[in-house]
């Protein structure tokens, strides 16, 4: 799936751990999907560079200098297992800040331009990418949304896929995800903004609401 | 057999104790998701019939899988059944304790050796930690290891995960002197 090469920059970022889970779904209530799709999640595990510091501290010198290389190094496993950008077709990330950071440091490292522009053009998007994130122990898993990468309000690409590394975020460290998807949901059916009827709570009057 | 999910895991480790791993140390799982072949039948007292129809396929499936996941030569490797509530250990154990599984991964990682396992029942999301012991050498004590896995929602009560796990080397920064030492 991957060559094994060294990974200096990714190391150099303070990056101890890359987790990448990868899911394919052949049957869903028994029937294969009729569009089968790959989700996957690359997960890195590092040092938090703010580990120590209070409110007042500014994120933005070592967000410039980490970011970028997380989203390099978890892009690249995405692109590696999911067969090409070109293949991928929604997209999400998160983060999980270890127990003595703050939810803040998260943030910082998965909503600037230093992630997150790079995320988007790496896996050649468009879209605002959704996210999630929390402050946990090690091991903790978390659910991360995933949406389309050009088209968001795409319903049938409305996804999850939960990521989780066993031994991290340990206390000082935090957890940085992306997460990509080769297709919609296993039997996606619930029609699309196109299709739906007009909706509001006086149209649906006489409806016990 | 009735497949529901594909799940890899690879694993890098990058550094460890604070010190570089170089090259990054690699382990890299392979699990499917299967209908117990038994599901439904109650106490059934001859396996072999499901043992047949599914134990050679799974290992034939996850074998080369686990092996382009690794993307290296595989130096330790391990097995795994998680079986759903509703299901008995024993089952698990039949699918994966005949050399109609374990032959296809021996055969693709070029190993000698018995497998080493993980057997357990739980339910969906369980986490499960895979033994890992040296290919060609269980006494090869550089290479003991495991990794711990965990399926967002799998096992379901009917169901068994079957899992193959491979690693590149032995432990990052292992340093403990060889079993020959002590005898």
């Amino acid at each position: 799936m991957f060559s094994p090469t060294p990974s200096p920059e990714a190391r150099a970022a303070g990056i101890r751990k890359i987790v990448y889970y990868q899911e394919e779904v052949l049957l869903e209530n028994g029937v294969l999907p009729p569009v089968p799709a790959l989700r996957a999640t690359a997960a890195a595990v590092l040092a938090n560079p703010w580990a120590g510091t209070g409110p007042e501290t500014d994120l933005g010198p070592a967000t410039r200098e980490i970011a970028p290389q997380i989203a390099r190094a978890l892009t690249d496993r995405l692109i590696a297992g999911l067969g090409g950008a070109e293949k991928i077709e929604a997209f999400g990330k998160a983060a999980i800040v270890g127990t003595a950071g703050e939810i803040e440091h998260a943030g910082a490292l998965i909503h600037t331009p230093f992630f997150g522009n790079l995320v988007r053009e790496f896996l050649e998007g468009s879209s605002i990418i959704c996210f999630a994130d929390e402050r946990a122990e090690a091991g903790q898993p978390l659910v991360v949304p995933l949406w389309h990468k050009t088209e968001a309000a795409t319903r049938s690409h409305y996804q999850t896929v939960t990521a989780r590394v066993s031994d991290g975020p340990r206390p000082d460290e935090i957890v940085v995800i992306a997460a990509a998807s080769t297709g919609p949901r296993p039997h996606a059916r619930i029609g699309d903004r196109a299709t739906d009827p007009a909706v509001t709570s006086r149209i649906l009057e006489g409806a016990s609401l | 057999m009735n497949i529901r999910k594909i799940v890899t895991l690879v694993e890098e480790t990058l550094t460890e104790g604070g010190r570089p791993v170089e090259p990054n140390a690699r382990v890299a799982v392979v699990a499917a998701v299967i209908e117990n072949p038994w599901k439904g039948q109650g106490f059934v007292e001859d396996l072999s019939a499901g043992i047949d129809a599914a134990a050679s396929r799974v290992g034939e499936l996850l074998a080369p899988r686990v092996v382009k996941a690794l993307g290296g030569t595989v130096e330790a490797y391990g097995k795994a059944a998680i079986v759903g509530l509703d299901g008995e250990i024993e089952h698990g154990s039949a699918l994966i304790h005949t050399l109609k599984f374990g032959d296809h991964f021996r055969n693709a990682a070029s190993a000698t050796t018995l497998l080493p396992a993980v057997e357990k029942r739980g339910p969906a999301g369980v986490t499960f930690d895979i033994p890992l012991k040296h290919v060609t050498d269980a006494t090869i004590r550089s290479h003991h290891q495991s990794i711990e896995v965990r399926l967002a929602d799998a096992p379901h009560p009917g169901e068994i995960v079957i899992a193959l796990a491979a690693a590149a080397q032995g432990r990052p920064q292992q340093r403990l002197a060889p079993l020959s030492t002590e005898q």
